[in-house]
């Protein structure tokens, strides 16, 4: 029987393969452990036949990066076969790029006077003089300020979730996939579970994280 | 019974929750003052909640956020790691933090065994545990594979093996498919000979060290590709163990 | 955000859930494994356990913020309140009491009725450890670095220090959070 776990084992030599040779005498009785009950959940995913929410539009998940909070690109993973790959530099250009657009299109909110208006800011022609933040205000000022939310082109639309502590999630999807935010929002649990939850993965640092790779793997395909 | 030397360091720690620093000699002194007077030397809120006003079996059925254990055996592991100089160092010292859990677990399983009825701990997977401590392998490995098994994580392991080699009569394996203890780690590339699930190895040896039967636990990937994280604990029994087997096998002990 | 509706996000925020026992014991054996490397010296012990809790926190601020699906609070009274009935609510499942705020809404109190994590736990009658060691630390260090974290828009410093524990032979559990200071994340995009 192959031991692959005991293939090269450097660090372990004093141990020989446990199961070259051995007799099962008690194996638990099968149908005593409800088999759903411990199924790990991406296993879970490939058992419900039923797609979620019945929607057959949640095809067409193209790809995910991970930009950290100083914009470097973190995670980067395509989701369908034969997708033209982009090298990784350009992936992190693209990350870096778009976290700096992002920022800008956050700074360039249009502010508008507070109820009272202060005395009109002498704004010359060119434009030179900056109206006193303090005077203004962003509409609405119990939502906060986002940045770049999405961008959408013919051909795929991509999806920016910022979370609060400032990573970006962005997910390349065709146009007509519905329920990006679910989407996006489970993704953002696996990222919790599989990744934050890991001893092994330092923070801010590229992810590489197998569990992470094989959950988002499995709930993306089950979904289709 | 010859006690392994760790069995007897670890014992302070079993005590009283936590390892006694060095007293100074003052306070040595201070203390068996007011033992002597029956008092204990702790203070107490006014309200008297300490540990001996609450039932043992009042947490029994509690359970909390799965995430909360994952960050506390996350940062253990890293701690762990900073002192170490390889996976097999690294091992060990989980081993190490899992084996006073075995040894207090071991009194809670009896607790519960003796204090409820006794067909609480042969429920389902073992047919005939007896609530006292067992005396011969067989039996204890069925209350580490069902009762311990079902106190941690909620169910039975998923397996329970001996080797048929001659040369390792000793050597029995508790295999679990998906250690709760492994669900969110992802070891690097370069450590993938490293299971986590060492800290339940050490809780294994405690129990079975508790139960006075002197043994060395690893744990030990083993990935199907339907469980990719299955670990196989490798249970190894000490050559005065397999003795007094032989012993209480012709004597007829069950 | 009102207070009951926090309630209700603490109560029904979906948790995978373990034995309460194996994280008791498992943060028992943390803390024993530390008085020991630390040979008894408990403000060590108190610092490192800070220290952990603060990487921790670092990460489980993504859990709280993925599970719960709240949103950025509004001030520090509303964070108080977050914290007490979300965040204690959803990894210790218990929720402290908010009070004793000074008057500029920068400091209050958690009073724990219910601690999990020192549910077995006895300190060590060494005649020190009631008076130096912070059994439950690790708390204070989590609520740093998970408060340190949220950093958009607005980044928050806070100092939290246990005052009281009943494993001491107090009446309560009390631990006093201090807002520090908020640091406003508006600056420009540094581009090369």
């Amino acid at each position: 029987m192959a031991v692959p776990a005991y293939r090269g084992t450097n660090n372990l030599q004093s141990l020989r393969t446990p199961n070259t040779s051995r007799a099962t005498l008690w194996r638990s009785k099968q149908p005593q452990f409800d088999s759903s009950h411990n199924l790990p959940e991406y296993l879970e995913a490939y058992q419900s036949a039923s797609p979620p929410l019945a929607s057959p539009v949640t095809l067409g998940v193209f790809s995910l990066i991970i930009i950290n909070k100083a914009g470097g690109l973190i995670y980067q993973r395509e989701f369908q076969a034969g997708l033209r790959n982009l090298s990784t530099n350009d992936y992190l250009v693209l990350a870096g790029t778009f976290h700096g657009v992002h920022a800008i299109t956050r700074s360039i909110t249009p502010k508008i006077p507070i109820s009272q208006p202060a005395p009109f800011p002498a704004t010359s022609s060119t434009g030179t003089t900056v109206p006193a933040a303090s005077g203004y205000s962003y509409p609405n000022p119990g939502v906060p300020v986002s940045g770049l939310d999405y961008l959408e082109t013919d051909k795929f639309r991509m999806t920016c979730f910022q979370t609060l502590t400032g990573t970006k999630f962005l997910l390349f999807t065709d146009p007509l996939t519905g329920h990006v935010d679910t989407i996006i929002q489970k993704i953002y649990e696996l990222y919790a579970d599989y990744v934050m939850k890991n001893p092994f993965y330092q923070i801010e640092m590229p992810v590489r994280c197998e569990a992470f790779d094989r959950h988002l793997g499995a709930w993306l395909r089950g979904r289709t | 019974m010859a006690a392994p030397p760790r069995h007897a360091t670890m014992q302070s720690i079993s005590n009283g929750g936590i390892a006694p620093g060095i007293d100074k000699p003052q306070t040595q002194q201070t203390q068996q003052a007011q033992l002597s007077q029956q008092s204990p030397g702790l203070r107490v809120p006014s309200n008297r909640k300490t540990i001996y006003d609450r039932h043992l079996n009042r947490s029994r059925n509690t359970e909390l956020s799965r995430a909360s254990f994952a960050f506390l055996f996350g940062e253990m592991v890293t701690y762990a790691q900073r002192r170490v100089t390889g996976i097999q160092d690294l091992e060990k010292r989980l081993n190490e933090q899992g084996y006073p859990l075995g040894l207090r677990l071991l009194d809670l399983l009896f607790y519960r065994s003796t204090s409820t009825s006794s067909s609480a701990l042969s429920s389902s997977s073992t047919s005939s545990s007896p609530p006292n401590r067992p005396l011969r392998i067989i039996t204890l490995l069925h209350l580490i594979h069902g009762p311990l098994w079902r106190l941690l994580f909620g169910r039975a392991a998923d397996a329970l093996e001996h080797s048929v080699s001659p040369d390792t009569p000793n050597e029995y394996m508790i295999t679990d498919n998906d250690p709760m203890v492994n669900t969110y780690i992802s070891a690097p590339r370069d450590m993938s000979m490293l299971n986590c699930a060492a800290y339940v190895a050490g809780i294994i040896e405690g129990v079975c060290d508790g139960c006075g039967f002197e043994t060395k636990v690893s744990a030990h990937n083993q990935p199907t590709e339907l469980w990719p994280s299955r670990t196989v604990f490798l249970v190894r029994f000490g050559d005065p163990v397999m003795e007094r087997e032989k012993v209480l096998e012709r004597a007829g002990v069950k | 955000m009102s207070s009951t509706k926090t309630s209700r996000i603490g109560e029904e925020t979906r948790v995978d859930k373990v034995n309460a026992e194996l994280v008791t014991l498992t943060y028992g054996t943390i803390v024993a494994q530390l008085c020991q490397d630390y040979d008894g010296n408990y403000q060590d012990v108190n610092k490192q356990l800070d220290k952990m809790g603060y990487n921790i926190g670092m990460r489980l601020i993504e859990d709280f913020l993925a599970k719960s699906g709240v949103g950025r609070c509004a001030n520090f009274r509303e964070t108080a309140d977050m914290i007490a009935k979300v965040g204690f609510k959803i990894f210790l499942n218990v929720t402290p009491t908010v009070t004793n705020w000074t008057s500029d809404n920068s400091q209050f109190s958690l009073i724990f009725e219910d601690n999990p994590l020192a549910d077995f736990v006895e300190l060590p009658d060494d005649g020190r450890a009631q008076d130096e060691l912070w059994f439950s630390n690790i708390l204070c260090g989590v609520l740093r670095g998970s408060l340190e974290m949220v950093n958009t828009p607005v980044q928050m410093q806070i100092e939290a220090h246990f005052v009281s524990d009943v494993l001491r032979g107090d009446d309560t559990t009390e631990m006093r959070v201090s807002l520090v200071r908020y640091i406003e994340d508006e600056m420009p995009p540094e581009e090369e």
